[in-house]
């Protein structure tokens, strides 16, 4: 159970995180009770009983509520046959939301090679729908194109398919179909992984040139190779200095670089970035003429942005239907957004 | 440990606790429990406070009563008489109409450490286990576990055990969980819950109402079920095909484990399961988590070691990120060297190239080893790499190469002649002892071929006085002495007035041996140069998977992995057969076969045996006899236990030598020729004739292909 032993402590990470946003000792010790309370109902006799975050925020509800009415009933869903969605839920409007969010984890060596690329996908539902909904999801799956001999359009293969404890796997085995009662509120519903080799959509070229003693000059050219379009939104590259560097010097063609001495990066960020363009910036350090003995790692450049309304894979919610028995009007909606995962960019010096 | 000056404190909480006002208003009464309860955790002894908390326990608030429990349960074994009145509270609350109260006022009653406990909760509990909450009947479960717990050494009451079996028919999953949990706890000096064929095909068929958890943990329960016939094996194995690739890696991997122990008659249905397996399994690698990530790695190397070939086409995922720990960089490295092929090896070696020169030295020196691993499939690239190292002139790095480089020579003899050109050219040397000692090694060793080697040998001989490690002096000694015979020189004695006793031994030895004359030294001192039978190593062969099956999602693969690779050395090093033989002879069987020297054979016993007997084999060798000296060739098939009877001097055409072994109660005579016109093919390479008594094909085969190693290493040396 090797594997599972570690899950243990992920999982309570997990829990606590969805109660106090945040984890550290602070959020620990002010929220002492709480945590008492969920290490009660998440093990008994050091077995796990109820893990799921979403049953246990039934019963133990946040400190400020607690006192007004407590709870006297056991929540349904820890008897239900649905463990994740309690019965009786009632909504005005009737709304899921379906957020398509792809991260990329590029590795470039310092010759400018791509030495690995994937793409690893999640769908996220925020669902307010009343009663028992029952929810079909249909993508662009290749394997589902080839299994009903269309094969019309873009089509994406996925790898690594993941689903919610809520997706009848059995109906996606046979037929691709991805039928499911959502948990209420947000959930991840599936999750996927797509090992093709991508282009790395932000292309950074680097020249850090240490002179001992004396500077450090650093020129950084981006390259955004997406559709003309697209813009990528809150870029931000971090390029690594030397720890003992001073009197920073920029000048950047576009957004604003920072120096942040406690990391040892130049933090250079630009609010848009659209597609096709190029950027440059550089920078200039002083270093003691006294050299720093200790060695340094050579850090690489990581690069963070986002850019709405697009797919790397090219995925596609093409439909979602929604039934439930009193025959409510329900609206879906779908956002797609691309965001640089674990992008790494090694650097020559 | 109480604090120093908690007296007043507690003074002050129990003045507030017992105050009626405070009592009235909730959220102040609260307030103060809550500080108890701090107060508790920090260290603080409260337990003077008990009575003022048992009255606070009646209330409708859930939380306050939680808090209050939880109080209980910490001072009930320092306070057993008080704890006593708390039962009756407790007691009250196992019948309250609202099952959240139920379920919580038993666990908790449970929960108590004290004895005498038992006959106050059995009761409750056997009400719990019929309580129409499913809420109540998971903890009323698990609450007989611990009441067995509570006095472990009484029999096992059969009716709760009888129970409990029963409730593994339970709608609810939990409980059926909780129930092989419990079972397990109280049956556990009879070897656990026993999982016969109903039970086996229940829990099957509730697997997917599962949590992940309990997935896991049932899939552990049923490895101990043997199926009866194959249909249902196969029944089985379908119903628990879909979670091979189960969104949770633990479960997926606990299937596999299942699958691998089920099908242990069937590889090619354990194939499959860790093909379609390899994906969760990757995925895991790559966890955001470090920890599940480490896991996944370790259990990868195990598939790996049946499934070399399985991950080869995901080598990049075992590139290692800037920001990982060191330890998943190494496990990621020792993959990458084993996922080597002609096609991906430039990447890699690329890859672990610019790990070389980490900043952790720890880690630049296992990337420089690496390389060394690579280097004895495909020697030039990684030559060329580490003779690049060589001129970053760094300590540690220095000193990684060169002991690469002994490891090198020792297990693939064709690199020597390019290490040692680049140990010539290689200017400083390394500064620790591991470094040193590899280097005089490869210089005593191969200094027939390092024309520099004598100038630097003197260098450390003078600077012996400063040295402070005895294993350097020690390997410089022996080195020292190899040297002299290769290339006779003068070299200084060493010294004698040494105060480690092994140096001054090993000092002594030598000089009697060298007081004994040369050839004797030589005897004595030069051993093999190589292992080439060590080469198995680099192309090693599958395990079956039973070999590692039963530790699979284990602690086993995360801890005890070096042991098991040990073993794995060993065995393989115990084989004398190469790789290269095994394409021979494809029936060779793995078995180890010995030589043993027994007893001399006159040379009259020979004649007669060697004329009475037919030969059972003839084999032309593929290669010249080596150009050595007798003495040397005679040494050395004596090393491996093989008797010499006599040859024709030097170059005397047909070349011929007779020997003999013994091996396993048969004598092994043989003839080996070469440059007879009668013989076909030997006039360029060596004929073996073997005749034996009495016949054992085995045996000749181990003795030809022990024979054909001796013969090649001594011609790569003398070429």
């Amino acid at each position: 159970m090797s594997a599972s032993a570690v899950f243990v402590l992920d999982l309570k990470g997990k829990v606590f995180t969805e109660y106090f946003k945040e984890l550290e000792e602070e959020s620990i010790q002010d929220n002492f009770v709480v945590v008492y309370e969920l290490l009660d109902e998440l093990m008994d006799f050091g077995f796990p009983q109820t893990t799921d975050s979403k049953i246990l925020q039934e019963y133990i509800t946040q400190k400020g509520n607690k006192l007004e009415v407590a709870k006297t009933k056991v929540p349904t869903t820890v008897t239900n046959a649905v463990s994740w969605r309690s019965e009786g839920i009632k909504y005005k409007k009737n709304e899921v939301f379906i957020d398509v969010i792809e991260s990329i984890n590029v590795l470039v060596n310092a010759n400018g090679s791509v030495m690995s690329s994937d793409i690893v996908g999640s769908i996220k539902l925020k669902t307010m729908l009343s009663g028992m909904p029952e929810l079909r999801l249909g993508l662009n799956d290749r394997m589902l194109f080839a299994l009903t001999g269309r094969d019309k359009g873009k089509s994406v293969a996925m790898e690594d398919v993941k689903f919610h404890q809520c997706v009848r796997l059995s109906r996606f085995e046979s037929d691709r179909t991805i039928s499911f009662i959502p948990p209420d509120g947000e959930s991840e519903l599936m999750s996927y992984r797509i090992n093709t080799h991508v282009k790395p959509l932000i292309w950074i070229e680097s020249v850090i040139e240490k002179f001992s003693h004396s500077r450090v000059e650093i020129m950084v050219k981006a390259k955004g190779q997406f559709k003309k379009q697209s813009v990528a939104n809150n870029v931000e590259i971090h390029v690594p200095v030397p720890s003992d560097a001073d009197s920073p010097k920029f000048k950047a063609s576009t957004g604003h670089a920072k120096y942040v001495p406690e990391k040892n990066l130049v933090v250079w960020s630009i609010k848009s970035f659209p597609g096709g363009k190029e950027f440059l910036m550089r920078a200039h350090f002083g270093l003691p003429s006294v050299e720093n003995h200790e060695l340094e790692g050579r850090p690489p450049i990581t690069v963070k942005f986002e850019i709405p309304y697009f797919t790397v894979s090219g995925i596609q919610v093409r439909y979602m239907k929604i039934i439930e028995k009193s025959g409510y009007q329900a609206l879906p909606w779908v956002r797609y957004i691309t965001q640089s995962g674990d992008y790494q960019l090694r650097t020559n010096s | 440990m109480p604090y120093f000056g908690s007296e007043e404190m507690v003074k002050e909480l129990k003045r507030a606790l017992s105050n009626p006002n405070v009592q009235a208003d909730r959220l102040r009464y609260k307030n103060y429990i809550t500080k108890v309860i701090r107060y508790m955790t920090q260290g603080l002894d409260v337990s003077a406070l008990f009575m003022d908390m048992v009255k606070a326990s009646a209330t409708v608030d859930i939380a306050q009563k939680k808090l209050v429990y939880l109080y209980m349960c910490t001072y009930a074994s320092d306070k057993p008489d008080l704890a006593l009145l708390a039962i009756n509270t407790l007691r009250k609350d196992c019948a309250d109409p609202n099952p959240m109260v139920r379920g919580l006022a038993l666990r908790n009653m449970c929960n108590f450490r004290m004895p005498g406990m038992t006959e106050y909760i059995e009761q409750p509990i056997v009400a719990g286990l019929r309580d129409k909450a499913s809420y109540v009947r998971r903890v009323a479960v698990l609450g007989c576990a611990k009441m067995h717990s509570l006095q472990p050494n009484t029999d096992i009451d059969g009716t709760i055990v009888n129970e409990l079996y029963a409730l593994l028919r339970d709608p609810d999953p939990v409980v059926v969980v909780n129930c092989l949990r419990a079972l397990e706890e109280i049956l556990k000096d009879e070897g656990g819950v026993v999982i016969n064929k109903p039970i086996a095909h229940h829990l099957l068929n509730r697997m997917k109402d599962l949590d992940s958890w309990a997935q896991s943990e049932v899939l552990t329960f049923l490895l101990r079920y043997r199926p009866r016939s194959d249909d249902e094996l196969f029944d089985i194995l379908s119903l628990l095909d879909s979670f091979l690739q189960s969104a949770h890696a633990h479960v997926a991997v606990a299937t596999l484990r299942l699958f691998l122990q089920l099908a242990s008659a069937h590889p090619a249905v354990q194939a499959d399961a860790l093909l379609r397996t390899s994906a969760p399994l990757l995925a895991t690698c790559g966890a955001a988590s470090r920890e599940l990530r480490f896991a996944g790695l370790c259990h990868v190397q195990q598939v790996m070691r049946s499934q070399p070939g399985l991950f080869g086409t995901h080598y990049k995922r075992f590139f290692c990120g800037y920001s990982e720990p060191t330890y998943i960089k190494f496990r990621k490295m020792e993959i990458l060297v084993e996922l080597v092929n002609d096609e991906n090896v430039a990447l890699v070696l690329e890859e672990l190239r610019s790990y070389c020169t980490d900043v952790s030295p720890e880690l630049a020196q296992a990337a420089i080893a690496a390389i060394g691993r690579i280097a004895r499939t495909y020697s030039e690239k990684c030559l060329d790499i580490l003779t690049g190292l060589l001129a970053l002139k760094q300590d540690h790095i220095t000193s990684a190469v060169i002991q690469t480089f002994r490891d090198l020579v020792w297990f693939c003899p064709q690199s020597t002649a390019a290490v040692c050109q680049t140990v010539e050219a290689c200017v400083d040397s390394p500064q620790d002892s591991e470094g040193k000692q590899a280097l005089l090694w490869l210089l005593g060793e191969h200094g027939d071929q390092i024309s520099s080697a004598p100038y630097v040998m003197e260098g450390y001989i003078d600077g012996l006085k400063t040295e402070l490690s005895s294993a350097v002096k020690m390997e410089l000694l022996t080195a020292s002495v190899k040297m002299f015979l290769c290339r006779p020189r003068i070299l200084r004695g060493g010294n004698v007035e040494e105060s480690d006793v092994c140096v001054r031994d090993r000092a002594l030895l030598c000089y009697r041996l060298l007081q004994r004359g040369v050839e004797e030294t030589r005897k004595v001192v030069t051993g093999p140069k190589s292992d080439p039978s060590m080469s198995v190593l680099t192309g090693r062969q599958e395990e079956p998977i039973s070999q590692w099956a039963s530790t699979f999602n284990t602690l086993g693969p995360l801890s005890g992995r070096g042991l098991c690779l040990q073993t794995a050395v060993i065995s393989a090093a115990d084989q004398p057969s190469s790789s290269a033989e095994k394409e021979l002879l494809p029936d060779d069987t793995e078995e180890e076969i010995s030589l043993s020297l027994g007893p001399p054979l006159s040379h009259e016993t020979f004649e007669k045996m060697w004329l009475d007997l037919e030969i059972l084999h003839r084999q032309t060798l593929g290669f010249p006899r080596p150009r050595t000296a007798p003495d040397t060739l005679q040494a050395a098939l004596q090393l491996v236990k093989i008797q010499t009877l006599a040859f024709t001097p030097g170059d005397t055409v047909p070349w011929k030598a007779y020997i003999y072994t013994r091996s396993t109660g048969t004598l092994i005579l043989a003839e080996l020729l070469q440059g007879d016109q009668q013989a076909p093919g030997s006039d360029e390479s060596l004929v073996v004739s073997v005749k034996q008594q009495p016949v054992n094909q085995h045996a000749i085969r181990g003795f030809v292909s022990i024979l054909k190693s001796v013969l090649q290493t001594l011609n790569v040396d003398s070429s």
